[in-house]
C-alpha cells in the first residue's frame, strides 16, 4: 500500500527514537507534510523544554493550542495537568476538586501509578481526533506525538494496557481499555522511528523495532534515518582534510544504513543533513524530502 | 580534572559516555587509579572496557597498561533495584512480598528517579571505600540532564511528604475492607468514594501493599540520600557539562550551566563535542550533494556557537572544544588520545 496514503489515514502518529537524533525536527516536518496534503494536524510535545515552536516560528504553547501555519497546530502537554483536568471533569464540585487535587493520595497516586500519565496523553489525543477539542481546534485529523527517547517510547506505548490491566473498574479502567484498543488499531495509529546512521542510535532503533514486535506485534510505519552526510564521489580527486572527514563520516552512515537494512525489511527513508538554520525553512525542506522518499518506498 | 569525583552531564546523544571513558583512560595514564561508571555504552565501548551486564560483577578492572589502574562498571536500572531490595529488605518474607507485587516490575523501571538515585548511591559507596583516586560518572541518558541531580532530593522530599505516611497507613482492615478516612469526615469519605469510583479499591490495595512492603527500606534511603546530596555538593566533586555543537545549543547549554550553579554544584569545564572543523571559504549556496560545502557550512555554524558560548561564559568556566572525529573513539588507544586532548586544552 502506498505509504504516503497510509500515513495520511492515521489518526495518531507516535514519533520516537534515541535522544539527539532530531525527533522534534522530524515531528514538525511530518506535521508540515501532512498539513500540506490537506490533513488538519496537531503536534503534541511532552518534553518539559519546549522547542517545537522555535522550529515552526510561533510563540511557545505554554499548554495552549497554537496555530503555526495552515492546518498545522501545536500544543505542549503537561501530563499531570491532564490528570487534574480529568479529576475536575469527573468531580465537578469545586470543594471536592480542591480536596482531591491537594490530597497527598492523589499526588502520590498520579506520580507513582505506572502508566497513568502516559495514558492521559494518549487519551487526550483520542478525544481530540474524536472531535472533543476546544473551539480553536475542535477536531484535528491526526495527532503527532513527539515521544520521549526510545527506552521510554516502548513503555509509553505499553502504558494504557498496563493501566487497563491493573485498573479493571471505574471510568479510568474503562478509558484505559479504549485507549489501548485505539493504540492497537493499526489503521488508526502508527509509529515512526527516527534515528541517525550512527552506531548507538541504530543499535537502539533495532532494539526498539524488536520490542515493538515482541510486545505489540507491530512494526513501525517507517524508519527515518536523519542527518546523513551526502554520498561522496569516490573519484573526488582532492584529498584535503574536508574531503577526508566527509568520506569518513559518510562511510559510517553507509555501514550503519546497511546494518539497519539487514535487520529491518520495512520502509527506510533517508534525510540528509541540510545547510539550513533550524526553523520553518528547514522544516519545509525536510518535509519535501520525506515526501519524495516516501513516494519511492 | 583534579577533583576526585567528576560527573559528566548533558542532554541525550551528545557523547557523554565516550567522553567519560576518555577522561578515565587519561587519568589512569596519569598515574591515578580510576573508576568510570557508565550507563549506556555502545557495544564496541563495552568490549573495549570489558564491562557487561553480569549481575555478579560490580567493578571490573580494564586490561590496560598505565601508571594507574583503570576500572569500569556498568549500571543497569533493574539490577540496581534488585540489589537495593536484597540489601535493605529485613527478611525473606519482605523480600518476597516486594518481588511478587505486580507493581514491582513496572515501578522498578518507572518510579521517578530511582535509577538516578541508585547511581548516586553507588557512587557514594565507591567514593567512601577510597579505593580510587578518581571516579568518573557518566549520567543516564535522560533528555533532561538535571533529572539525575535532583533524584536524591526528590526521593527525600517524597519520603518526608505526607504522601508516604498516607500510603503506609493501615488503609485496610483485617477483612481487606477499606477503612474510611475518618478524620476527614464527610469530605474524607467523598474523596475515598471518588478514588473508588475512579480506579477501584483493588488497585489502591495493591499500591498500599507495595509501599508497605517497602517500608523497612525507607530509613536507609533517607539517610543515604542526604549523604549523597552532601557529596554531590562538596568541593571534591566537579561537574563537566557536555554540549552538542551549533548555535541553537548555546541557550540549552547556558540553561544547564546556570541550573547547576544555582543548585549549588561546582561546575567545571564545559565541553562542546563534535564540532565541525572551521573552513575559510564557505560557498554562498550549498548544494545538498556537496559534502565539502555542507561541512564548511556546519563548521561555520559550530564555530559561531562556540564563539557565542565563549563570550557569554567569559572566564567563569573553561571551554573545551572537541572536533568531530572521523569515527567515535571506542578502543583504548583512541580514547586515550581524546582524553589527552581534553587535558591539554584544560591546561591552557
Amino acid at each position: 500500500m502506498d505509504l504516503l496514503k497510509r500515513l495520511q489515514e492515521l489518526e495518531l502518529v507516535v514519533v520516537t527514537g534515541k535522544g539527539g537524533v532530531g525527533k522534534s525536527v522530524i515531528t514538525a516536518s511530518l506535521g508540515r507534510l501532512l498539513a500540506a496534503r490537506g490533513r488538519k494536524v496537531l503536534l503534541f510535545e511532552v518534553d518539559p523544554r519546549e522547542n517545537l515552536h522555535q522550529l515552526l516560528d510561533t510563540e511557545p504553547s505554554g499548554g495552549e493550542i497554537i496555530n503555526a501555519s495552515p492546518r498545522l497546530y501545536l500544543q505542549h502537554i503537561e501530563p499531570r495537568e491532564l490528570i487534574d483536568d480529568l479529576v475536575r471533569e469527573k468531580l465537578k464540585v469545586n470543594l471536592l476538586v480542591n480536596r482531591v487535587l491537594s490530597s497527598p493520595v492523589h499526588r502520590h497516586f498520579t506520580e507513582g501509578a505506572p502508566g497513568l500519565k502516559e495514558s492521559a496523553v494518549f487519551g487526550r489525543a483520542l478525544r481530540m481526533v474524536e472531535g472533543h477539542g476546544p473551539p480553536v481546534l475542535r477536531r484535528p485529523d491526526v495527532v503527532i506525538l513527539d515521544a520521549p527517547a526510545t527506552g521510554h517510547g516502548v513503555s509509553w506505548l505499553a502504558a494504557p494496557q498496563l493501566v487497563a490491566d491493573v485498573v479493571r473498574s471505574g471510568p479510568i479502567g474503562h478509558m484505559a481499555e479504549l485507549i489501548s484498543a485505539f493504540l492497537g488499531d493499526r489503521s488508526r495509529c502508527g509509529v515512526v522511528v527516527v534515528t541517525t546512521a550512527e552506531e548507538m542510535p541504530v543499535e537502539e532503533s533495532l532494539e526498539l523495532i524488536t520490542s515493538l514486535d515482541e510486545r505489540f506485534g507491530r512494526e513501525p510505519e517507517v524508519v527515518i534515518a536523519n542527518a546523513l552526510y551526502p554520498a561522496i564521489d569516490e573519484d573526488d580527486g582532492e584529498d584535503d582534510a574536508a574531503a577526508a572527514l566527509w568520506r569518513d563520516r559518510r562511510a559510517i552512515n553507509v555501514t550503519q544504513l546497511e546494518r539497519l537494512n539487514a535487520s529491518w525489511a520495512g520502509p527506510l527513508a533517508e534525510v540528509p543533513l541540510m545547510p539550513i538554520e533550524p526553523g520553518p525553512a528547514l522544516i519545509g525542506a525536510i518535509a519535501r524530502r520525506i515526501e519524495t522518499q516516501l513516494r519511492t518506498l | 580534572m583534579s577533583a576526585p569525583l567528576t560527573i559528566v552531564v548533558g542532554s541525550g546523544g551528545v557523547g557523554k559516555t565516550t567522553l567519560a571513558a576518555a577522561m578515565a583512560v587519561d587519568e589512569a595514564i596519569n598515574d591515578n587509579d580510576t573508576l568510570v561508571m557508565t550507563f549506556d555504552p555502545s557495544l564496541r565501548l563495552k568490549d573495549a572496557l570489558g564491562v557487561d551486564a553480569n549481575p555478579e560483577t560490580n567493578e571490573i578492572q580494564v586490561p590496560f597498561e598505565a601508571g594507574g589502574e583503570l576500572w569500569a562498571s556498568l549500571l543497569d536500572a533493574r539490577r540496581t533495584f534488585d540489589t537495593l531490595i536484597d540489601r535493605y529488605a529485613p527478611d525473606d518474607t519482605s523480600r518476597q512480598r516486594i518481588l511478587t507485587n505486580r507493581f514491582y516490575d513496572h515501578l522498578s523501571g518507572s518510579l521517578a528517579g530511582v535509577l538516578e538515585y541508585m547511581a548516586s548511591e553507588r557512587l557514594f559507596e565507591v567514593a567512601s571505600y577510597g579505593k580510587y583516586h578518581r571516579v568518573i560518572l557518566d549520567t543516564p541518558p535522560t533528555r533532561q540532564a538535571l533529572d539525575f541531580l535532583g533524584a536524591p532530593e526528590r526521593i527525600v522530599s517524597f519520603l518526608e511528604s505526607g504522601a508516604l505516611r498516607i500510603a503506609l497507613k493501615p488503609w485496610f482492615d483485617a477483612n481487606g475492607n477499606f477503612k474510611a478516612m475518618a478524620k476527614l469526615g464527610i469530605l474524607g469519605r467523598n474523596v475515598e468514594a471518588f478514588f473508588d469510583r475512579m480506579v477501584g479499591m483493588e488497585l489502591l490495595r495493591d499500591m498500599a501493599e507495595f509501599f508497605q512492603a517497602f517500608a523497612p527500606l525507607y530509613d536507609g534511603f533517607v539517610e543515604r540520600a542526604l549523604e549523597v546530596q552532601k557529596m554531590l555538593r562538596s568541593d571534591e566533586t566537579t561537574f563537566t557539562l557536555v554540549s552538542g555543537p551549533g548555535e541553537q545549543r548555546v541557550a540549552d547549554t547556558l540553561f544547564f550551566a546556570r541550573k547547576l550553579i544555582e543548585t549549588g554544584y561546582r561546575l567545571g569545564p564545559i565541553v562542546v563535542n563534535r564540532v565541525h572543523p572551521k573552513v575559510d571559504d564557505v560557498p554562498e549556496v550549498v548544494n545538498l550533494d556537496d559534502g565539502r560545502g555542507l561541512l564548511a557550512w556546519l563548521g561555520t555554524r559550530d564555530h559561531q556557537g562556540v564563539a557565542q558560548l565563549r563570550e557569554l561564559l567569559g572566564d567563569s568556566h573553561p571551554l573545551v572544544v572537541v572536533p568531530l572525529l572521523p569515527d567515535e573513539p571506542t578502543d583504548l588507544a583512541s580514547l586515550a588520545e581524546l582524553g589527552a586532548m581534553l587535558r591539554e586544552q584544560l591546561a591552557r
